[in-house]
């Protein structure tokens, strides 16, 4: 056989080749390729006598210094939810007043269900999501000047050690910190990282970076449950979800996926001033997503919710799934039935609220209609962030995870170990919260 | 009416070089651009129409060599070395060229039709790089087209050259680089080996073949493993 | 010539590759990314937790962590 022969033959020749240049055959092979390109490259290129210090060469001296470059880090990512969180509130009233006037205008309608309908479930619905598109977009935003300016890597390199502590790579951190924007293309980033184990441990745990469409969440109830440390309780979510993934990874790493980490050899790229029009357009390629799904599926979600609400059917539903939640603080009906849709897409967690609670109530005042009619406390709302931050995470990741570890058991196991971690952390927050209130 | 004249490029390249900005800038598409490796990690199409072509262009993965570890540099290997497009237009960062080049070389080795894409040309001046690109296209016998994408420069330049090679106005020329008296005696028993099997010779160049299987590329030894008859 | 391994090397320290060790996917993945030998390499930084470290080699920036770059030989210069 040919073939065969081949491949025998190609022993053969190696061995030969590593007796005579005590060296692979690879190796000089690689050699003479470089060879020639540097001497083509003498004919052809001319260099400064000494390697000119470039800007980025200065940035990376504070930016990833020995001593400066973890507090960097944090500083920056600290100030990419501040800058949200700051910029976004005077936009988010005001969109919020618009619909609150809309809402209240469709009182007016007749027959009094379709009022109800364009009421509570469209400009209550819908509208209680779309209050949300400045933060989100800012927080876009944001991620995309640390994307387009180089820093990215900078962070794979900072964090490194840290990762490799926990069994996991600097590679998995970047699609961590694309996390923060969206799940779905941050496990789609996991395809470079060589080694299979890494890969999925990197898949495993990508849920728990809080995405932008959890943040609507984060706001509205920290918004009206901590007034006084707002941005301290959202960047909490946030710290809450690094943690557990780190956790989760060291877990995974000790016992189902267990072995060698692979290696670690990454290029850093200068920085570069990103354009104000890159920018814009990155903002506008990952918000776009949130708009669509505003007006597909959290649009379907809110009307069947509606519907079901409208015919009474909902209640029951809710009613018998609360239970399970009680321990956890939140073991209203309301709160099942959000969690309950938030599956679809997270914004509809708050979609759910918006529908059930408008009436005439301006939305402004949605997270404190909560508390006042389900009787939550800051402790209740606390452990209720934190199960939407960790509980199965939306459709879209769902059907990702699949495509991407092409396996439905690695599916099924995410939807369950986050649902059960999600139960379990939001009751001890509560319990524990408990004995000290 | 003509019909237009259908070819398929790919646009290959070390990671970050500009790859998606280029196809970008010839499909009009808005592909995600980003200051990282890796950035793209699945193949994507698009089309442009120049001078009576149906341009059908293929932006891939960033790979460093043809020799692929993980599954992104798996899409782009197999992209060129089984699917062999009409072209091939190399994204090269002038910023970087001596690594860059490694690629160049073996897609020339490969016997690819080669267009060298000289990117980042802004960014090579401003380090006081002085290319030669005329002298650096006669060496190593492809065109080569400077280019700064992010400003969309050379874009109409490099859309020539695919054309003037897709009319066979530029041949690819046979590259052969010296590997040294040893290597290159094991280089010839293998080809000749690999002469004699009309499905591998037709489908590989058989001198690329035996480079690779000195080189110890696993894809290469299991596609021979696999296609035995 | 002194030979060190290059994760041996400080930062700021200077030298020419002499020799790329290290099996399989490493070894390649280093001689594709250009450490080869004769190639002039510079220490540039070592990370804040101390691993991995940042290079500079063929007028680039690289990051390897030490466990890759103790396959690597260095003449210090
Ligand atoms: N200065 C400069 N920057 C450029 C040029 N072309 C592209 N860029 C920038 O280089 C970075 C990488 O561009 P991409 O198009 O994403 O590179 P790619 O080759 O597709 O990268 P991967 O998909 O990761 O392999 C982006 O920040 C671009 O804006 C150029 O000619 N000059
Ligand atoms: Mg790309």
């Amino acid at each position: 056989m040919n073939r065969e022969e081949i491949l025998r033959a190609q022993e053969k020749s190696l061995a030969h080749l590593r007796s005579v240049y005590r060296e692979d055959a690879e190796t000089v092979i690689a050699d003479a390729r470089y060879g020639f390109i540097s001497g083509l490259l003498t004919e052809a290129m001319r260099k400064p006598a000494i390697e000119r210090r470039t800007i980025s060469d200065l940035i990376d001296k504070v930016l990833i210094n020995r001593w400066l470059g973890i507090p960097i880090f944090l500083a920056l990512l600290y100030g990419v939810f501040q800058f949200t969180f700051t910029v976004s509130v005077p936009l988010m009233d005001w969109i919020d007043e618009g619909f609150g006037w809309f809402a209240d205008q469709a009182t007016t309608i007749s027959p009094e269900w379709l009022g109800s309908f364009i009421g509570d479930g469209i400009f209550g619905g819908l509208g209680s999501v779309l209050v949300f598109v400045p933060p989100i977009f800012l927080l876009f935003l944001a991620l995309a000047f640390l994307e387009d300016c180089g820093y990215l890597a900078r962070a794979a390199f900072v964090m490194d050690r840290l990762m490799h502590r926990i069994g996991l790579h600097g590679r998995s951190f970047i699609p961590m910190m694309l996390g923060f924007g969206c799940n779905v293309p941050a496990i789609m980033a996991t395809r470079t990282i060589e080694n299979p184990k890494d890969r999925l441990t990197t898949i495993l745990i990508n849920p728990f970076m809080s995405c932008g469409a959890r943040l609507p969440i984060y706001i509205l109830f920290a918004g009206a449950f901590f007034t006084a440390h707002q941005g301290l309780v959202v960047f909490s979510m946030y710290a809450m979800g690094i943690i557990l993934a780190i956790i989760m990874g060291l877990v995974f790493r000790k016992t189902l996926l267990r072995g060698p980490s692979g290696h670690f050899v990454m290029e850093l790229p200068p920085y570069r001033l990103p354009t104000i029009t890159g920018l814009v357009v990155h903002m506008w390629e990952r918000g776009k997503v949130f708009l669509v799904r505003a007006g597909t599926i959290i649009f379907a979600a809110v009307v069947l919710i509606w519907l079901l609400d409208y015919t009474g059917a909902l209640e029951p539903i809710g009613r018998a799934i609360a239970p399970i939640f009680s321990p956890a603080g939140f073991g209203q009906w309301q709160a099942a039935v959000a969690l309950v849709f938030g599956l679809l897409a997270k914004e509809v967690v708050i979609g759910t609220f918006g529908t059930l609670f408008t009436g005439a109530e301006e939305l402004g005042g949605l997270g404190d209609v909560i508390g006042f009619d389900l009787g939550w406390t800051a402790l209740i709302a606390f452990a209720f962030m934190a199960m939407t931050l960790i509980y199965v995470p939306c459709m879209a990741v769902i059907g990702t995870i699949r495509r991407e570890t092409n396996s439905w058991k690695w599916t099924v196991f995410v939807i369950g170990y986050t649902l059960v971690l999600g139960w379990i952390v939001a009751t001890l927050i509560y319990q524990i919260g408990s004995l000290f209130t | 009416m003509r019909m237009a004249k259908e070819i398929t490029i790919a646009l290959a390249g070390n990671p970050n070089s500009g790859k998606t900005t280029v196809f970008n800038n010839l499909t009009g598409a808005r592909q995600h651009v980003g200051n990282w490796p890796g950035v793209t990690v699945e193949k994507k199409e698009g089309t442009c129409r120049y001078q009576g072509y149906a341009i059908k262009v293929v932006d891939l993965p960033g790979v460093y060599s043809f020799t692929a570890y993980s599954i992104d540099e798996v899409v782009a290997r197999n992209f060129v070395v089984e699917e062999k497009p009409d072209a091939v237009v190399d994204i090269v960062d002038a910023s970087n060229l001596e690594r860059n080049l490694y690629l160049a070389v073996q897609l020339m080795e490969m016997g690819t039709r080669l267009i060298v894409a000289l990117n980042m040309m802004d960014q090579a001046e401003s380090r006081g790089y002085k290319i030669d690109v005329p002298q650096l296209s006669y060496l190593l016998d492809v065109p080569v087209v400077p280019m700064v994408a992010n400003r969309n420069r050379g874009t109409q330049e490099l859309l020539e050259e695919i054309v003037k090679m897709a009319d066979g106005e530029v041949q690819p020329r046979k590259f052969r680089l010296d590997y040294g008296r040893e290597v290159e005696e094991e280089i010839a028993k293998l080809e000749e080996l690999i002469s004699q099997d009309d499905e591998l010779s037709q489908r590989y160049s058989p001198r690329w073949l035996a480079v690779k299987l000195l080189e110890g590329d696993e894809e290469v030894v299991k596609t021979l493993r696999a296609t035995k008859e | 010539m002194p030979t060190k391994l290059l994760s041996e090397l400080k930062s700021k320290e200077k030298g020419k590759i002499a020799k790329v060790g290290g099996g399989g996917s490493i070894h390649r993945r280093l001689l594709d990314m250009g450490l080869v030998s004769g190639s002039e390499i510079e220490v540039e930084r070592v990370a804040p937790l101390g691993d991995p470290m940042q290079v500079r080699i063929k007028g680039y920036h690289l990051t390897l962590r030490k466990e890759e770059a103790a396959n690597i030989q260095v003449e210090v210069i």
